[in-house]
C-alpha cells in the first residue's frame, strides 16, 4: 500500500504509525509545510514561555521516523486528483497514493475587523509562535481578543514575559461554552489576580495603525493603545485549500466523512480537526489521536464504526486546573465552592440523573466521572461517591 | 528582558552556564586535590576544608530549598519532601557530625549508608567503631535500605534523605531540565550504573576477604584508593555537581551512584511504587519529560496510557507537578502497575 498523509499533526502521524505497526511493507509519506517533524501544538505556549525549546515539543525521537520508515516532505499539498490518485506539492512533485489521509487540522478563525498589519497574531502554528517571539520585546501592551482556551494561553505567555495584557471577551461571563457563571467568575478573578486586564462583554470594532498595529477601538468606542493584537476567536477546519483542487471531496464545515473516515472520494480518508465525521467536528488533541488510530484501521480494511466517547476535556487557566466531563453547559447543576481554596465542584444533572461534571482547582479522574455519566447514576449517589474520582497528588487531596 | 536572557543563558548551556560549570569544577578540584581551601576554613573558625564544605553545602541546600518551597508552595508533596530533605541535611549531615567532632568523638553521618558511603562497610573501619554504630550501619545498609526501597520505591532515600539528591532538588532546581532524555542516554545509564555497583560490590567483597584472611594485598589497597578517587572524588563531586549547568543535576545519581543502582533494583522488584498515567488525557506537551531530572522520557509512557516504574525514578514528583492536565500521579501500592516488557528497564 502507498499511503500519503497530508498533515503531520497528531491525527496524521498517529495514523501513519498505526498503519506501519500492522503493515511492514507499506510505503508511507507524511507531508506538511509547517514543520519537518511532528510537534505538539498543545505545547506552543511552553515554547513561547521559554520553559521548553522547539525540539522539546517533538513527542518522538527523530530516529523513530527512520526506524519506522516514515518518509517526510516539508511542503504544502496544492492539488488532489482522485482520478489519477495523485497529490501535487507546491514544490512541483507529484505523489501517487492508494490511500490518502487528509489530516490538515484547524486554522485560527479570521475576524471581520482584521487588516494586514504587523503585530496582529494568531496562536496556532509554529510560524505564529515565531511572530509572537519576534514581536514581544517591542510590545508595551498587548490586546488579546477572544476568551477561549487558546486565548487564555496566549495571555499567560504574554504575562509570563511581563507584558501588560488587555483580554477582551465577548460574553458576559468567562467561557460560558463550558463554565457556569460562578465558575466564570472564579476564573475571571484568578486572571485578574495574575495582572490581566480582563474586560467582559467587550469586542474589537477596528484596528489602528499603519504597518504595525498601534491600537484597537472597541465597539463601545474605547481606544486601547497596543503593539500586539492576538486574534483567538476560535478555530475552524483547515479545508479552504481543498476548494480549488481538481477533484475536491465533499466539504461542509469540514471534510465530510462517514464513521469509517471515508470522504466522498475513493481511497481518500480524513481525520482529526479537519474532518466532519458523521456530522460532528471534535477539535481536540485526544480526539485527533483517537481518530488517527481508527482511520488507520479503516484504511487497512477493518470495519470501523467510529463513535466518540463521552465528552471530556481539561484545561488550565494560569494555575487553575479544570476538568470537564459530559454536558458541562447543560445547566448550573449542583455547584459548591470548596472552603478555603480556589476550587469548586459542579455536578450537572437532568431529572435527578447526572449528565456532567465541571471541576475547578483540583485534579480528577475523568474516566470515573465519565463512567458515572454513562451508567446514568443518580446525582445523590454520585455526590456521595465523589472522593472515588479524586486524583490529587500525595498529601494534596482536597477536602470536599 | 535582559534578566530573562541571562537566566536563559545560565540554564540552557549558554556562555554563563559554561562559566559557572567551570567554576564549580575548579572548586571541586581545589577541594579534593589541594589544601587551598584550608586557610579559608580556619578563617571562619573551622578546623578543616571538609567542615567548610559541609557548611557551604548545608547553606546552599537551605537557601535553595526555601526557593523550591516558594516555587511549589501549592503542592503539599513538594513542600513536605523539600522540608524533610533540608532537615536531614541540617541535622544528620551537618550538625550531628560537627557536634560529635566538637565532643572529640568520631564523626558519623547517619543519613549515609553503604554503598554510597563506601567506608561504612569496610570491615577494617567498621569493626573498629563502637557497637551501636556497627549495629546501625549493618541493619540500615543490609536490611533497612532494600526493605524500604521495595516498600516505598527508591524515593524514600534519593529524594527525601540523601544529600546528593538534596542538593539536586534544592539549589539544583534551575538546571533539572538539562538531563539527557535520549534513549541512547538510557542505554548508557543502564550499563554505567550497574558497572559501578558491580565494582563497589567486588571491592567490598575483597575487603572482607582480606579482613578475614588477615592479609591485605597491595592490589586491594590500590583498588580501594582508585575507587575513592574515581568514584568518590571525580564522579560524585567534580562531575556530579560541577556539571549541573551542563548535564543537569542528577548526573551522579543517574549514571554512577551504586546506592541508586541498588535502590533501583529493589524499586523494580518491589512493584509497589509506580507512576500512574490517567488514560487518554495526555496532550503530549512534554513538560514531564523536560523537567524529569533523571532523564526519563515520561511523555512516551503517558501518551501510550502506560503506568510505569522505572529503576531510575527518584520519585521527586515534579512530572506530576508540571503536567498541565493532571495526568500523572505517584502511587505506592501493589497490583496496579501494568507491566509491559518493553517499557521497563
Ligand atoms: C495553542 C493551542 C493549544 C491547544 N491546546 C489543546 C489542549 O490543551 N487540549 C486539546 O485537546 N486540544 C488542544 N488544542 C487543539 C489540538 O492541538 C488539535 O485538536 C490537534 O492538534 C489536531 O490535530 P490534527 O492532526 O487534526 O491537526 P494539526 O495538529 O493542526 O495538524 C495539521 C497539519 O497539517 C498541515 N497542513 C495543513 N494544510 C496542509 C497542506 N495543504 N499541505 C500540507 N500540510 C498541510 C499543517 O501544517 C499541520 O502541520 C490546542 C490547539 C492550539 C492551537
Ligand atoms: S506533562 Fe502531562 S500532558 Fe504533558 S506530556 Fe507529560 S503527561 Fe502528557
Amino acid at each position: 500500500m502507498r499511503l500519503v498523509v497530508v498533515g503531520n499533526g497528531v491525527a496524521g502521524v498517529t495514523a501513519a504509525m498505526a498503519v506501519r505497526a500492522r503493515d511492514p511493507r507499506a510505503e508511507i509519506t507524511i507531508i506538511s509545510g509547517e514543520s519537518e517533524y511532528f510537534f505538539s501544538r498543545t505545547a506552543l505556549m511552553y515554547a513561547y514561555m521559554d520553559v521548553m525549546q522547539r525540539r522539546d515539543l517533538e513527542p518522538h525521537e527523530r530516529k523513530v521516523y527512520r526506524e519506522q520508515r516514515l518518509e517526510r516532505r516539508l511542503d504544502w499539498v496544492v492539488d488532489l486528483d482522485a482520478g489519477e490518485r495523485t497529490v501535487r506539492l507546491m514544490g512541483g512533485e507529484s505523489l501517487r497514493y492508494d490511500r490518502l489521509l487528509l489530516a490538515t487540522g484547524s486554522r485560527g478563525r479570521r475576524a471581520e475587523w482584521e487588516r494586514e498589519l504587523d503585530g496582529v497574531v494568531r496562536f496556532v502554528t509554529l510560524q505564529d509562535l515565531d511572530a509572537c517571539e519576534r514581536l514581544t520585546p517591542g510590545t508595551r501592551r498587548a490586546v488579546v481578543a477572544g476568551g477561549g482556551l487558546i486565548g487564555v494561553e496566549l495571555v499567560e505567555c504574554l504575562r509570563h514575559h511581563r507584558v501588560p495584557v488587555t483580554f477582551l471577551v465577548r460574553e458576559a461571563s468567562y467561557w460560558p461554552a463550558a463554565l457556569s457563571a460562578e465558575e466564570g467568575a472564579m476564573v475571571a478573578a484568578h486572571l485578574r489576580a495574575q495582572g490581566v486586564d480582563l474586560r467582559l462583554e467587550t469586542e474589537i470594532a477596528s484596528l489602528e495603525g499603519e504597518g504595525r498595529v498601534s491600537g484597537v477601538t472597541t465597539r463601545a468606542g474605547e481606544r486601547i493603545a497596543c503593539e500586539m493584537v492576538g486574534v483567538t476567536i476560535g478555530v475552524e477546519p483547515n479545508i479552504d485549500w481543498l476548494r480549488g483542487v481538481k477533484t475536491p471531496p465533499k466539504l461542509a464545515r469540514g471534510v465530510v466523512t462517514d464513521r469509517a473516515f471515508r470522504t466522498s472520494l475513493p481511497g481518500v480518508y480524513a481525520a482529526g480537526d479537519c474532518a466532519e465525521v458523521a456530522g460532528r467536528i471534535e477539535p481536540l488533541w485526544y480526539a485527533a489521536k483517537r481518530q488517527g488510530e481508527a482511520a488507520a484501521r479503516a484504511m487497512l480494511g477493518d470495519t470501523v464504526e467510529y463513535t466518540p466517547p463521552t465528552d471530556y476535556n481539561s484545561a488550565k487557566f494560569f494555575h487553575l486546573e479544570w476538568t470537564g466531563v459530559g454536558e458541562t453547559a447543560a445547566g448550573p447543576g449542583r455547584f459548591r465552592k470548596l472552603p478555603g481554596r480556589e476550587a469548586s465542584v459542579r455536578v450537572i444533572e437532568r431529572e435527578g440523573v447526572v449528565v456532567g461534571f465541571s471541576m475547578l482547582g483540583s485534579r480528577w479522574n475523568h474516566r470515573v466521572l465519565a463512567r458515572w455519566v454513562e451508567e446514568r447514576r443518580r446525582v445523590e449517589e454520585v455526590v456521595s461517591r465523589l472522593p472515588e474520582a479524586q486524583y490529587d497528588g500525595e498529601f494534596g487531596r482536597v477536602a470536599l | 528582558m535582559i534578566r530573562d536572557r541571562l537566566y536563559h543563558d545560565l540554564t540552557n548551556r549558554g556562555v554563563t552556564g559554561w562559566v559557572v560549570a567551570g567554576l564549580l569544577v575548579w572548586f571541586y578540584v581545589a577541594l579534593y586535590f589541594t589544601e587551598s581551601l584550608t586557610p579559608w576554613a580556619q578563617r571562619v573558625g573551622l578546623s578543616s576544608k571538609w567542615d567548610l564544605y559541609g557548611l557551604l553545602y548545608t547553606v546552599v541546600v537551605v537557601v535553595g530549598g526555601i526557593g523550591v518551597i516558594r516555587k511549589y508552595g501549592h503542592n503539599r508533596y513538594q513542600v513536605v519532601r523539600t522540608a524533610v530533605v533540608m532537615f536531614v541535611q541540617v541535622v544528620f549531615a551537618f550538625s550531628v557530625p560537627m557536634l560529635l567532632k566538637a565532643l572529640h568523638q568520631p564523626e558519623y553521618y547517619l543519613s549515609y549508608f553503604w554503598p554510597l558511603k563506601f567506608d561504612y562497610m569496610n570491615p577494617e573501619y567498621l569493626f573498629a567503631q563502637p557497637w551501636p554504630f556497627v549495629v546501625y550501619t549493618l541493619a540500615a545498609s543490609l536490611v533497612g535500605v532494600p526493605l524500604l526501597g521495595a516498600l516505598f520505591g527508591k524515593r524514600w532515600y534519593c529524594s527525601w534523605v540523601c544529600g546528593c539528591g538534596g542538593l539536586a532538588n534544592t539549589a539544583g532546581e534551575p538546571w533539572r531540565h538539562l538531563s539527557d532524555k535520549s534513549s541512547a542516554a538510557w542505554r548508557f545509564e543502564r550499563v554505567s550504573i550497574h558497572a559501578v555497583l558491580g565494582i563497589s560490590l567486588l571491592l567490598t567483597a575483597l575487603l572482607f576477604y582480606s579482613w578475614f584472611s588477615g592479609s591485605k594485598s597491595p592490589a586491594v589497597a590500590q583498588f580501594q584508593t582508585w575507587y575513592g578517587l574515581v568514584v568518590g572524588s571525580i564522579l560524585s563531586g567534580a562531575v556530579g555537581t560541577g556539571l549541573y549547568p551542563l548535564g543537569g543535576t542528577r548526573v551522579w545519581c543517574r549514571f554512577f551512584c551504586p546506592m541508586a543502582a541498588l535502590l533501583g533494583i529493589t524499586q523494580k522488584a518491589g512493584k509497589r511504587f509506580h507512576i500512574r498515567v490517567k488514560e487518554d488525557m495526555c496532550i503530549s506537551c512534554g513538560l514531564c519529560s523536560k523537567y524529569c531530572e533523571m532523564g526519563i522520557d515520561v511523555r512516551t509512557y503517558a501518551q501510550r496510557n502506560e503506568s510505569f516504574t522505572r529503576a531510575s525514578c527518584v520519585g521527586c514528583g515534579i512530572c506530576a507537578e508540571v503536567c498541565p492536565r493532571g495526568v500523572l500521579r505517584l502511587e505506592n501500592q501493589s497490583g496496579l502497575v501494568q507491566i509491559s516488557g518493553v517499557s521497563l528497564s
